[in-house]
């Protein structure tokens, strides 16, 4: 099952919706709740940081039997350091973020512990893809 | 809709003045209602006792079943267990003690208060919370709708829920013991609680605790807030008053925000449907960060919004207050029942306080098996498509999602659509005049139908 999203530059306000249809998908699979929170959560996690940091982008997310695949691409300026933002508490965000009760630098250690497979894509200037895997069963 | 077995029971029904007017299907959150036979049918499993059907229903057509009144005949004790919401609902002019006199004038023999032991019911929500560093989001049990509805639609949520049984559960005991000591036989006292709602009803006949309940009957408040207005109004009115021992933090205590506010740490309190519905699905996701006690309540304003509760909620809820503050004016104080002081009374209380474990019933699941459960998740989808999506309910579901769910379950046909089934050129025509491209080809509808 695939799903497509588009995420819009600087909306918190709408943050949420992919990772509400998904829930949704998941509760229907009659995957185990913990399974789906970690889903959740990660996909949610990403969203706000390609929401804070990009200009933009698509999350697109494909189910099978076992596996949830989430993939969040987005335009915008890349990340100069991925060590460093692995690092819980590091963060780039803006004040103007950071005043939303985003940015805490707990955004991808937060993917990270959430999800089985991580796999980052990165070139500044350019934009970065997360992929996000999460084995269900 | 063949259901296995229900494992809610509820005294929400439905009367014979049912129109199938939709409204309140369209309105429930669990979408446990259909049209059926030109009538509204409620499934036993998704209902929650929200009371949100009655509260819309334009017929009157939707009602709490009740306890029969001559019951408490049957008690030589006969107990009022009654809420603080109920004098909510008498203007200030009358006094509490000449509200309590008239229910002792309709039969009653003792008036005990449900919100008499809160005090005793901070403590067991603060034991518990200490007994679970590991939990950040502690959710109030208090409200039974809201309990079921995390069981049914956020079942990753159950342990969030603070396991500690409603006030009157404890009221109800503390009362019973309270005659026992005075020389009264067990089986010759009835407790009658008065409820403001469906939910408490049901809490009462099939708590979620699995445990007994100490409760003889349940009465509707609006049935007994009749009988004593009438009794009010009669200028030979003689009852004799009694006293009361509510103190302003007990009368508080139903209103939203009136359980919050005695925790510790951060605390929030969300009162209406829409709104408990959009909290947990943020908790739910971690999109909000809740450290410390969620007190939620289904009804607007907590329970003087019950759907039982006669008076408009914020005229009940400026009358509680008034309330309050005039019982706080006379200092009033009540003396802890004495059995308090002794540990094994209290282990026990604390044992019936419990409850063991709260089940998750999801109502999303497609199907046990999962791959079975794919299929039917993506045979989903592709009909949503199918459908029009203009949710006109002629169907008898709530929605265009809810028919496709409808139909892979088994429960319902493509054609059961009016937009699908459309056979002449005439209501071709009359439906694409409305509608325009939405409506689907005829072709789309066809392959699906065969998909099976």
């Amino acid at each position: 099952m695939h799903y497509t999203f588009e995420i819009e530059r600087g909306n918190f306000a709408d943050a949420g919706q992919a990772s509400s249809s998904v829930k949704r998908t998941l509760k229907q699979l009659g995957v185990a709740p913990p399974n789906i929170k970690r889903t959740v959560v990660a996909l949610f996690e990403a969203e706000i940081n390609a929401i804070a940091h990009a200009y933009g982008g698509t999350i697109d997310v494909d189910i099978d039997d076992g596996k949830i695949v989430m993939v969040v691409a987005d335009q915008g300026p890349g990340i100069p350091n991925l060590d460093l933002a692995m690092q819980e508490g590091w963060s780039t965000a803006s004040p103007q973020v950071r005043e939303m009760g985003y940015g805490a630098g707990m955004g991808l250690p937060n993917i990270k512990k959430n999800t089985d497979e991580l796999k980052i894509e990165t070139e500044v200037g350019v934009g970065t893809t997360v992929t996000m895997t999460v084995y269900l069963a | 809709m063949a259901e296995k077995e229900s494992f809610f029971k509820h005294s929400l029904k439905v009367g014979d003045r049912c129109q199938g007017c939709t409204t309140c299907m369209r309105s429930c959150p669990t979408g446990a209602i259909r049209i059926r036979g030109g009538k509204a049918v409620v499934n036993d499993n998704k209902c929650v006792d929200c009371g949100q059907c009655m509260k819309v229903c334009p017929h009157k057509a939707i009602y709490i079943q009740q306890d029969d009144f001559a019951l408490i005949q049957n008690y030589e004790y006969r107990v009022c267990l009654v809420p603080a919401t109920f004098i909510g609902q008498f203007d200030e002019q009358y006094r509490t003690k000449e509200i309590y006199s008239c229910l002792k004038k309709l039969g009653f023999t003792h008036i005990y208060e449900v919100e008499h032991e809160v005090e005793y019911i901070v403590d067991l929500y603060n034991q518990y919370m200490d007994r679970h560093p590991e939990t950040r989001t502690f959710i109030s049990p208090y409200c039974p709708a809201v309990i079921r509805l995390i069981q049914v639609r956020f079942p990753s949520l159950v342990d969030n829920v603070i396991k500690v049984r409603a006030p009157f559960e404890l009221a109800s005991r503390i009362i019973i013991r309270r005659l026992m000591d005075e020389g009264a036989a067990r089986e010759s006292i009835g407790v009658f609680y008065v409820t403001p709602c469906a939910a408490k009803i049901a809490a009462v006949r099939n708590p979620v605790s699995g445990k007994e309940t100490c409760i003889s009957g349940v009465i509707n408040m609006d049935f007994l807030y009749n009988k004593v207005q009438l009794l009010l109004h009669k200028s030979d009115n003689d009852a004799q008053p009694i006293n009361h021992a509510l103190t302003s933090r007990d009368v508080l205590w139903p209103l939203a925000g009136g359980e919050a506010c005695h925790f510790r740490g951060s605390q929030y309190a969300v009162d209406g449907l829409q709104n408990v519905l959009n909290f947990l699905e943020k908790l739910e996701d971690e999109a909000v960060d809740a450290e410390g006690l969620v007190e939620m309540r289904i009804c607007d304003q907590g329970c003087v919004g019950g759907v039982l509760a006669t008076n408009n909620r914020f005229v009940a809820r400026k009358r509680m207050e008034y309330r309050a503050r005039l019982f706080d004016r006379l200092n009033r104080s009540k003396t802890r029942y004495g059995r308090y002081n002794d540990p094994e009374f209290c282990k026990w209380i604390d044992e019936q306080m419990e409850i063991p474990e709260i089940k998750p019933r999801s109502i999303y699941k497609l199907d046990d098996n999962f791959a079975e459960a794919f299929k039917r998740a993506e045979r989903m989808k592709k009909i949503e498509k199918a459908l029009p999506g203009v949710n006109c309910s002629a169907c008898g579901a709530p929605s265009c999602a809810a028919l496709a769910e409808d139909i892979v379950r088994g429960d319902a046909k493509m054609d059961t659509c009016i937009f699908i089934n459309r056979h002449s050129q005439a209501s071709e025509d009359a439906i694409r005049s409305i509608w325009g491209d939405r409506v689907k080809t005829k072709e789309i509808n066809k392959e699906n139908k065969e998909d099976k």
